[in-house]
């Protein structure tokens, strides 16, 4: 029933997605269809391909693992339509760019900055689709019982068929249609949870105690090796072996194997995890174990609010706007339709923390949403709103990795790689989405919704100075852009990465380089600034800029 | 159904850089008219101010919410219909206040293009 589900998705996809396509083709030109579109349905549109696997299912996972202070991230997923609304979608539509790159040729006439921002597009996609792969791999996973890696290897390839089967993602329509079928398969099970789980369970949800006793016979399933540490003597089965109480003291748990605690036993640590419910889980701060509960919070949002108009995928759904103030209305929209969804992930989350804590152990909170339903009612309705998630899921996986995987490709044929074609174009998609498996692959340890930070932090490092100096500052150069981008590419990019291979010591320093947004993006835009300043931007800079600000239909017949 | 050629879609820009690249052709240089000029830097000037204070409420709001919720962690004590009201202040209070900066910004930048 479940793959059932998942296959319907793909189907119905991909229905809508041909009907769209003919539309279009009957059309002559693609842009000329496009101004028909209304704001709301643009807006749908691009809700549908911005509510991807880690809104689906991270925000949830992460209440479970981090607390409360999680639901910061939804918050600034939302908020970062403002920052567009208000610098960029009407200015950016105008310039008629279709992405960043694109823009940087159009206000600043280098083909220098076309390729570097051609490489942040690179960068952004790639730490993008990697969650959403590592995502689609779990929920398969928890569907069918599968290993991890046939998990990923099945989304890649349905990503890949989708693409050969012709590009769905053309059409406004399927979009839409993926935003409305999103909203639908995640606010109705949350309803049918809350209705159906106990009253006790309800309370228990708002006032959460700490998980330190086994309430029931629970099996933990470990994805990687994982260090335990037991202070009581605790009755478990390991592995398939004969019951057993261990003994106080340090413990290896393999990954892939599943160690069965019983009914009353006392819950291991696990190092670096904290179980649900305990001290600090309920503030409603982001902590990550830095201490820093105030500066982790806003470094979150600093990134994620400017980071939205970065998004390769979302810049170029604005395209579709007949004109710049469509754009401006499609993204004030957008905003009332991601605040509606948003306000479920806290549903999924606080009965995955009553409910299903044990994933803390096995570091699978990633999978809370689609394992609640069958935790709640093992009968036929459990099954049931387990399928519904599980399609839900895989909706929004496929809805934004196809959107990333084109604009990622389109970034490789049309900007780093001189001619192009269509066949081209086909072939770097089903290349690009190898490699992202390939990727995928070893990132089953890392939290779907951080990784996904990690990517608006680039984004807000680099794009968002370049777009909004661009759109408001005359004096902008392309040298300053250039300088600008490769120091904000450094500070995000570079700096998460030595913390994520080479780790970084508790404390300050860990949320420096984890979480660099609220130090790299001033840094990025002073950078800009006080290199365009050192240089003279062209004789036509001005002209360029200014008219991003003039409405299309008041321009006087004068044109180029 | 008739089978039509699919034909790549490019931007404008695309298209323009593609073609460059091909022939060797210069872009042409962006030029406004001299009265268009002038109106284009009104309406930059004012876009710009109304465009600042809105991120500056949105600045104010992400930068003050943790804030005063880091400063009274009596908040989560107090309960409105069970739930803690330092909870609500993260899960629900900001969306209503999101939807009103947008369309509160979205009217002003769109009075500010007409030119009142």
């Amino acid at each position: 029933m479940i793959s059932a589900a998942i296959v319907v998705v793909v189907l119905a996809t991909l229905l809508i997605g041909a009907r769209g396509v003919v539309a279009i083709r009957s059309t002559s030109d693609f842009l000329v269809a496009s101004r028909r579109i209304s704001p709301t349905l643009n807006a749908a549109a691009v809700s549908g391909e911005y509510l991807s696997a880690a809104s689906f299912l991270g925000v949830a996972g992460l209440v479970v693992k981090d607390g409360i202070g999680a639901l910061w991230y939804p918050v600034g997923f939302t908020a970062g339509y403002i920052a567009m609304l208000a610098l960029v979608a009407a200015p950016m539509r105008r310039t008629g760019a279709l992405t960043v790159p694109d823009f940087a040729e159009a206000r600043l006439g280098s083909s220098g900055l076309r390729k570097l921002s051609a490489v942040v597009v690179l960068v952004i996609a790639t730490l993008y689709l990697v969650p959403q792969f590592k995502a689609a791999g779990l929920v398969l996973t928890v569907a069918g019982g599968t290993p991890y890696w046939v998990g990923v290897v099945v989304a890649g390839a349905a990503v890949s068929i989708t693409l050969a089967l012709g590009g769905m993602r053309a059409a406004t329509y399927v979009q839409a249609f993926q935003f409305g079928l999103k909203m639908l398969l995640f606010i109705v099970p949350a309803i049918w949870l809350v209705l159906t789980v106990s009253e006790t369970t309800r309370s228990e949800a708002l006032s959460p105690v700490e998980f330190t006793r086994f309430e029931r016979r629970t099996p933990v399933e470990f994805r990687l090796d994982t260090e335990l540490t037991i202070t009581e003597p605790t009755a478990v089965t390991v592995a398939g072996g004969q019951p057993a109480v261990l003994a106080p003291g340090h413990y290896t748990a393999l990954a892939g194997s599943e160690w069965v605690f019983e009914k009353g036993a006392d819950v291991p640590s696990v190092a670096g995890g904290f179980a649900p419910g305990g001290d600090g889980w309920g503030r409603p701060l982001l902590d990550a174990g830095s201490g820093y509960p105030v500066l982790t919070t806003w470094s979150v949002l600093v990134a994620t609010v400017l980071g939205t108009m970065g998004l390769p995928h979302i810049i170029v759904r604005f395209h579709t706007s007949p004109d710049g103030r469509g754009a401006r209305r499609t993204a004030s929209i957008t905003v009332v339709l991601l605040s509606a969804f948003y306000l479920f992930p806290a549903v999924y989350g606080l009965l995955g923390t009553v409910l299903l804590p044990e994933l803390f152990l096995s570091g699978g909170t990633d999978t809370v949403v689609v394992e609640l339903p069958a935790r709640v009612d093992s009968g036929w309705a459990g099954t049931f709103f387990t399928a519904l998630l599980t399609a839900g899921a895989f909706a929004a996986f496929l809805a934004t990795s196809l959107g990333l995987l084109l604009a990622l490709s389109g970034a490789v044929s049309h900007d780093l790689l001189p001619g192009t074609t269509v066949r081209r174009l086909r072939f770097t998609t089903l290349l690009a989405a190898a490699i992202v498996v390939a990727l995928a692959l070893p990132a089953v340890h890392l939290d779907v919704g951080v990784l996904v930070t990690s990517a608006f932090a680039v984004a807000a490092s680099t794009f968002c100075p370049l777009l909004v100096l661009g759109i408001w500052w005359p004096r902008l150069t392309a040298r300053g852009a250039v300088v600008g981008i490769v120091v904000g590419l450094g500070s995000s990019a570079g700096v998460i990465a030595i913390d994520l291979f080479i780790g970084a010591p508790p404390g300050l320093a860990a949320l420096l380089l984890g979480q660099p947004a609220l130090w790299s993006v001033p840094l990025a835009f002073l950078t800009m600034v006080l290199v365009s300043l050192r240089g003279r931007p062209p004789a036509w800079a001005n002209a360029a800029m200014l008219r991003l600000h003039l409405d299309e239909t008041e321009r006087s017949a004068h044109r180029e | 159904m008739t089978r039509l050629k699919r034909v790549a879609v490019a931007s404008p820009q695309t298209r323009l850089a593609l073609a460059r690249r091909r022939t060797g052709m210069r872009a042409e240089l962006p030029h406004l008219a001299p009265a268009d000029a002038e109106r284009a830097r009104r309406i930059h000037h004012a876009q710009l101010r109304k465009a600042l204070v809105a991120v500056g409420l949105l600045g104010a709001m992400i930068i003050g919410l943790p804030l005063l919720l880091a400063a009274f962690p009596a908040l989560d004590e107090v309960r409105v219909a069970g739930v803690p009201v330092s909870w609500l202040a993260v899960a629900v209070l900001p969306y209503p206040l999101l939807v009103v900066l947008s369309r509160w910004q979205l009217h002003r930048a769109e009075r500010t293009e007409r030119g009142r």
